[in-house]
Order: structure tokens, then C-alpha cells, then sequence
């Protein structure tokens, strides 16, 4: 099976001479379950955005979808946006959309009618357990219920790649288990690729994973 | 409630801005119509020893739209009765020649005074009398009238320019986080900034139309009629399809590029 992401000697930076992420070679493969785990500011969300192109490639290589990101146009960085799911760590809803058009967006983005749009977003909002907020806006829901409608949103589109930025670590148990049961459950049926920053790994996920640990800009396979 | 207040923003200065070019370009019409009226009735009286070329002196100052000879025989001819005979046949031969010249449009004093001195230069010309007092003073004031207007226009121009461009600034922080999480998922530009130019051309129909309608109306609530007849000046020049038209594509214009620059502004 081909690489989804493969990083060869790659270095990011938001300053010049000043790395962040130093000499990662890494392959990460389709249906891979990924932990990226370090201490705060070891770089794990600066990985996680130059894998959808919000930061650029400063030294090296990085291919997604076999589409290298070093000197990507604009265009074609959309095109692959398309194809991946993210979840930030502070959710970034778009707070004048109710929840039910929060979840639309990949498929408005992706030219779906407003009817499909409609019924794929209350299909993931019953997933995630707040079918009955889909007309909420998400100033009015907690810290919970808001990780769990970007999870919905990040999954809208069915994509092959899920990139979740510390998905859990600000939300309560019963939150944290409907979005491990999910991304399990996605990967499951759908086949993505799941790359995840965390501080910790749950303890319960029951399923087999990747875990790689950076720490000052180096990253090291644990497992 | 944030969104109206938001487009009533954007609308009052753009309807002023409007209002002000929409003034200025009906008092300079109006102006212009004077002039062209005043150039109709206005003519230089030249005194000649000789002939004038009209074709020669028409190259040498393009002024001049036309030159008629004066007949004085008429005028002569009312002398028959007081002088006699010999002396009215004496007075035809050495009366010089009179020349009215009409102007291809209304001179300013600075380019009376070259005319005249043109034509002063021609051979055999006496006198040139260019009756410069009788018309002046209304036009002059009318040429104030209209470059205090032009200027205010420009001001106004540039005070709901900044008015708009704060306004920008407002949109710019309105929308930046949309636009951003809309761009992380792949989003491209047109659909990003769809609500914006949405908004702003209805915002832009809204301030034409506006002004279109107030000056079309305003002939109800201002006496233009007697200002035509007291003044001759004729105000009342609003055409609505095609100055509303004007109105619509200028709105329409600096709304678009308006937003156009907002959202360039913003980090990709």
C-alpha cells in the first residue's frame, strides 16, 4: 500500500535559522492510527498543520497524497484540503453558522447539493450525539459539544486522512469517548488514515497504533 | 441587528459620496447649458480698415467659430434725412468696416484678452470691442459656483472614502475567521468571499438607487422652475435611466473594490 504522508529530511520553521521541526523522516500509511505525542511547544501542532499546508516546507520534503507541499500552489493546497479532516484543538466553528451548517461546510466546499449537505450533517450530528443542537449556534454549547461538532465536520466528507490536534485535552470523559469511538469507527469503515497530537494516549482505545514522540524538533518511533 | 447596523455603515457614506459626484456632475451640466446658450448670444465686435479674411483669421485664432460683416448700410440710411446727399456718399466710403465674431465657446477672461490681442494683430483692425462686463458677472459667479461644488464633491469624496475604508476594516474583522476556517478546508476564494460581495453589491444598489430616487423627486420639493426662469440656469437636468445607471455602475465600482481590497488583506 502507498504512503499517505511521507516526510524525507523535512525541517519546518517559522523563522529563519530557527527550526521548529528538525530532520523528520517519517511514512505514514493508509489506515495507520498515528500518536504524535511530546511536550507543549515540542512542534506536534506545527507538524500537524505543514500535513495541510497551513505552515510550508522551510528545508526537506513533504508529500500528501504523493503531492509534494514544498512550493504547493495555492490552488492545488485547496484541492488537497478537500481530501483531509481536520479537528483543531480550539475547535475554529464558525461562530455565525448554526451547528448543522458548521458540519456542512467540507460538502458545500465540495459542491454537494444543499439537501445531501443537509442529511450527510444530521447523520453525523446523530453520531455524535446532538442531533437535537443541529439549529444551536456554537457560542451556545460547551467546550464538549463544540470538540464534537468539529469531529462531525472534520468527518463530513468521508476523507481518507483525519489530522486531530490535541481532540481531546480540554473536554470531559463522556466527550473524549464519543470521539475515540468515532475516529475508531472511521478508520474502521472508511479506511482513513488517523494522525493524532496528544499529550496522552487513552488507555482504553483497543486498537493497534503508531506512537511517535518529538521532542526538541526530533521525532523518535516509540512503537 | 450587528448586520444592519453593518450595512447602513457602508450605505450612508457610499450615498453621500454619491450624492456628492451626482451634484457636482448636474452643476457643471447646468453650467455648461448656460454657456452654451451664452456663447449663442455673445459676439466680439471688431472695427476694420480693410476686408478680413474670414477663413485666414480663423487658422490663425481657432476660437472663432464665425464671421459675419456688419452691414451699415441700413444704419447710414437713417441718416438720410439730417445730412446731405455728398456727405452720406462721403461717410459710406470712409466708414470702416464692422465684423461680428462669434466664439466656438465661452472664453475665460485669460483667453478674452489673447483673443483680443490676436486680433488686434490682424492687419487693418482698429478696434475690438469685446463687451467683456456685460456677460461676465453671472458666469463668473456660476464658475465659482461650480469649482466650490467640484472641490466639496472631491472632500466629500475623501471623507466617506476614509468612512468606507473604516468600515472595511470592521468587515475585515467580521470575517477574517470565516474566511480562515473556510480556507482550511479548502475553500476557494470566490466562495469565501461570496457573502461579502453579496452583500456589498446590495449594499451598493441600495445607495444609488437611493440617490437616484432624491434627485429625481427633488424638483417636488425645491421651486427648480423659478431658479431656471429668475437664473436661466436649468437644474433640473436629472436623467433618471441613464445618471441612475451612472449612479449603479460607480456604487458598484468602488463597493467591489472596496471588498476586493478587504479581503486581499487578509492572510491566506
Amino acid at each position: 500500500m502507498g504512503d499517505i504522508i511521507q516526510a524525507d529530511n523535512l525541517y519546518l520553521a517559522y523563522r529563519e535559522d530557527e527550526p521548529i521541526i528538525r530532520g523528520v523522516n517519517l511514512a505514514i500509511k493508509r489506515k495507520d492510527f498515528l500518536f504524535i505525542t511530546g511536550k507543549s511547544g515540542s512542534g506536534k501542532s506545527t507538524f500537524l498543520k505543514s500535513i495541510y499546508g497551513e505552515i510550508g516546507v522551510y528545508k526537506g520534503d513533504l508529500r500528501v497524497y504523493n503531492q509534494s507541499l514544498s512550493n504547493i500552489s495555492n490552488a492545488n493546497r485547496n484541492i488537497l484540503r478537500k481530501h483531509i479532516g481536520v479537528i483543531f484543538q480550539d475547535y475554529k466553528l464558525i461562530n455565525e453558522w448554526n451547528v448543522e451548517k458548521n458540519v456542512m461546510l467540507p460538502l458545500m466546499i465540495a459542491g454537494y447539493s444543499k439537501q445531501v449537505c443537509k442529511n450527510q450533517a444530521q447523520k453525523l450530528l446523530r453520531h455524535v450525539k446532538l442531533s437535537h443542537k443541529s439549529s444551536r449556534y456554537p457560542l451556545e454549547l460547551s467546550g464538549g459539544e463544540q470538540q464534537r461538532v468539529a469531529m462531525a465536520r472534520a468527518l463530513a466528507h468521508n476523507p481518507k486522512l483525519i489530522i486531530a490536534d490535541e481532540p481531546t485535552g480540554n473536554l470531559d470523559e463522556y466527550s473524549s469517548s464519543v470521539i475515540w469511538e468515532l475516529l475508531k469507527n472511521v478508520r474502521a469503515h472508511i479506511g482513513s488514515t488517523i494522525v493524532v497530537a496528544t499529550h496522552r494516549i487513552p488507555q482504553t482505545l483497543g486498537i493497534d497504533y503508531h506512537q511517535f514522540y518529538l521532542e526538541d524538533g526530533v521525532m523518535h518511533e516509540i512503537s | 441587528m450587528r448586520s444592519l447596523k453593518s450595512h447602513i455603515s457602508f450605505i450612508i457614506p457610499l450615498f453621500v459620496l454619491l450624492f456628492s459626484l451626482q451634484f457636482s456632475f448636474m452643476l457643471n451640466r447646468a453650467v455648461k447649458s448656460y454657456e452654451t446658450g451664452l456663447v449663442d448670444d455673445y459676439s466680439i465686435v471688431v472695427v476694420s480698415k480693410d476686408d478680413i479674411n474670414a477663413s485666414d483669421l480663423k487658422i490663425k485664432i481657432p476660437y472663432i467659430s464665425s464671421i459675419i460683416e456688419i452691414k451699415k448700410d441700413k444704419y447710414i440710411s437713417r441718416l438720410k434725412n439730417d445730412i446731405s446727399r455728398a456727405d452720406l456718399t462721403y461717410l459710406k466710403a470712409t466708414l470702416p468696416k464692422f465684423y461680428s465674431i462669434k466664439l466656438i465657446k465661452l472664453p475665460t477672461d485669460k483667453e478674452l484678452k489673447i483673443i483680443s490681442d490676436d486680433i488686434k494683430r490682424y492687419k487693418g483692425i482698429k478696434k475690438v470691442e469685446t463687451f467683456k462686463q456685460t456677460f461676465n458677472k453671472f458666469h463668473q459667479f456660476l464658475n465659482f459656483a461650480k469649482n466650490a461644488s467640484n472641490l466639496f464633491a472631491v472632500f466629500i469624496f475623501f471623507i466617506s472614502l476614509l468612512l468606507i475604508l473604516k468600515q472595511m476594516e470592521i468587515w475585515t474583522l467580521e470575517h477574517q475567521n470565516r474566511m480562515y476556517v473556510m480556507g482550511l478546508f479548502g475553500a476557494p476564494y470566490w466562495m469565501k468571499s461570496a457573502s461579502l460581495y453579496k452583500s456589498v453589491v446590495i449594499d451598493a444598489l441600495i445607495s444609488a438607487i437611493l440617490v437616484g430616487l432624491l434627485f429625481y423627486f427633488m424638483p417636488d420639493f425645491i421651486d427648480i422652475d423659478k431658479i431656471k426662469s429668475d437664473l436661466t440656469l436649468d437644474l433640473n437636468n436629472f436623467r433618471f435611466f441613464s445618471d441612475t445607471f451612472r449612479l449603479i455602475l460607480s456604487s458598484l465600482i468602488i463597493s467591489v473594490i472596496s471588498v476586493t481590497i478587504t479581503i486581499l488583506r487578509q492572510k491566506d
